[in-house]
């Protein structure tokens, strides 16, 4: 009996000192994959034909992914902790392409929805000023507009017309002017136990989209109020969730 | 027996109650310091609704000091030399004495004039051509810019976790303790709102505060009312809008002015129609610091302004361009001027680096 008191004693007072462990302890990871038209990317030394008949080498493949909401079968949703949910996807940093989340307090996942930039309707107020080392260590930030880039892509194209073009698309919203921030909403049939999300990126879809992208056409895409939000309605349909 | 057991209960009561602290119970030294006080922010009775949510970034004493030092802290450049405060001179309501544009790290040369700190509390975007829409943000364009402060927020970050001062005043300031990029832009802010220039002559007079016009200044506000208060308007004297003023193209800078913000046409070198306060001491004039005087200025508005496609509509009435003004009616707008200067502002301790 004694033995008993003393041990369960000690029990408590080891137990006691230490935090509550959270009871649900989900860990998900969201593992973005960017493909062009099913073939994966290779920077630099990948070729990849476009709806416009446009021979790709891509060198930089960079967006921002933020304010992610994960939604149960029930339809409730669980708002990743804003500050928190800022990340940066790079194709040349494989570590950057799976985005961890922790203590999710579900693990079965019916939908995501991400945004793709980030939205200024809330901003400075969420802690976003945090990420700003992250984006202009890796060039995401216009240095003379206090503003990101939610995507940036460049590379080089030969066509009928063109040969070893650069192209550049750097697309953030204009000032106040123009809100080139994006939400996508991507569901499976059916609601899944995860741990892990694959997302996929076709960058074959920048081209072939809702709006006919073309190179030829304009091969240097920054600010640019007609063609900026074109590239960014045809980068929010190009994510996709598989079930692999 | 009995002894041993009320002794190991004792502990373990002492032990469980550290375990329902949220904070695991350490009640830290720092944490037993003075009360970092709200400061309190007075919106003058003849001024405009703010523009700045204070609620979101309440200006606290230790949040302001943090603000301060890191606004005359060489630290925030590549050379440790090129502070805010280096082009930013209280003296002249924060402009830089007599540079036509702003140098920067390695004597780069940029293509703008400083523009005074002032009221930024009641405005809406901030830079020539609006780059930054929110107070928080603007720092961001200066400490990156190659041609400015060349720096990075990671290094500067690395820089201050590295000053036991700078540790102790995040400690302080912010309830979250940590140094990082969110606070230190917060802490700056909180700094630059407090400045606030309110106590002109002209304030004097439109509060009913006992000042009254001399004859020429009243001569000059008339003249100012009528030709000038369509774009400088209001006790902020700016309409915070973005126009071409028809300044002839200086082909050294080709600054299209809003233009490359908003990717418009129409934004062409239109540029933001700054606040006349302090005009007095803020010399040079205009985006590029072109003009050296007030004369100059109006000499300009006179004779000088060059039809362009986006020049104002309101520089072009009636076939006339410009604003015709005589030479007696430049002295009067300018003897208006300098009712304008707030000297309290200019002197006030607060703000001082010494």
């Amino acid at each position: 009996m004694k033995k008993i008191i003393v041990v369960l004693v000690i029990a408590i007072s080891i137990t006691s000192c230490f935090k509550d462990e959270d009871d649900e302890n989900n860990n998900l990871s969201l593992q973005f994959k960017n493909e062009f038209a099913g073939e994966s990317i290779d920077l630099e030394t990948g070729t990849y034909v476009n709806s416009s008949d446009e021979i790709l080498n891509i060198s930089t493949l960079n967006y921002i992914i933020s304010n992610i909401v994960l939604i149960d079968a029930s339809g409730e949703e669980y708002i990743y902790p804003v500050e928190e949910s800022y990340f940066l996807v790079r194709e040349n940093d494989e570590a950057s392409q799976k985005i961890v989340l922790n203590n999710l307090p579900f693990d079965t996942i019916k939908s995501i929805r991400f945004g793709v930039g980030v939205d200024q309707s809330n901003y400075p107020l969420n802690g976003v000023n945090n990420f700003v080392p992250t984006a202009e260590e890796n060039n995401m930030l216009w240095s003379w507009s206090a503003g990101y880039i939610f995507f940036k892509m460049e590379g080089v194209f030969n066509s009928e017309n063109s040969q070893d073009e650069p192209f550049l698309y750097h697309i953030g919203s204009h000032g106040e002017t123009l809100d080139n921030y994006k939400e996508v909403t991507l569901s499976y049939e059916n609601a899944r136990a995860v741990s892990t999300v694959n997302i996929k990126f076709d960058v074959a879809k920048i081209f072939a989209g809702e709006n006919e992208m073309s190179l030829e056409e304009k091969a240097d895409i920054q600010v640019d109020p007609v063609y900026a939000p074109k590239v960014i309605s045809n980068v929010q349909q190009a994510f996709s969730v598989t079930t692999e | 027996m009995w002894k041993k057991i009320t002794y190991l209960i004792c502990i373990n009561l002492l032990l469980w109650s550290c375990g329902k602290d949220d904070e695991g119970g350490y009640e830290s030294i720092t944490n037993q310091q003075e009360e970092n006080k709200e400061l309190d922010f007075k919106i003058p009775s003849n001024f405009p609704d703010l523009t700045y949510d204070l609620t979101a970034n309440p200006p606290t004493e230790k949040g302001f000091e943090l603000g301060k030092k890191l606004f005359y802290d060489g630290k925030l450049s590549s050379d440790g030399v090129v502070s805010c405060g280096f082009c930013h001179i209280q003296d002249f309501s924060f402009t830089h004495h007599t540079h036509i544009v702003s140098h920067g790290v390695n004597g780069a040369i940029g293509t703008r004039n400083a523009q005074p700190l002032q009221n930024m509390a009641f405005m809406k975007e901030f830079t020539w051509d609006g780059a930054a829409e929110h107070l928080d943000e603007q720092p961001i364009i200066p400490i990156t810019a190659e041609v400015e402060m060349n720096e990075s927020f990671s290094n500067i970050i690395t820089k201050l976790k590295g000053d036991e001062q700078y540790v102790q005043l995040f400690k302080e300031a912010f309830e979250n303790d940590e140094v990082n990029t969110d606070n230190m832009l917060k802490a700056i802010s909180q700094f630059l709102v407090m400045m606030v220039s309110a106590e002109s002559k002209y304030d004097k007079v439109e509060r009913n505060e006992g000042a009254v016009f001399t004859e020429e200044e009243l001569a000059g506000k008339a003249i100012f009312d009528q030709k000038c208060a369509s774009c400088h308007a209001g006790t902020l004297f700016t309409d915070q809008s973005y126009r071409n003023n028809g300044l002839p193209l200086d082909l050294e800078y080709n600054d299209i002015g809003r233009e490359r913000v908003t990717g418009f046409a129409e934004d062409h070198r239109k540029f933001k129609v700054p606040s006349l306060r302090n005009i007095e001491i803020t010399y040079p004039y205009m985006h590029d610091g072109r003009f050296a005087t007030l004369k100059e200025v109006l000499d300009f508005y006179d004779e000088g302004v060059e039809v362009s496609e986006t020049l104002d509509p309101l520089l072009q009435q009636e076939n006339q361009v410009g604003i015709p003004l005589t030479e007696e009616e430049k002295e009067q707008l300018i003897t208006y001027f300098k009712t304008l200067t707030d000297t309290n502002f200019l002197l006030d301790e607060r703000f001082a680096e010494f």
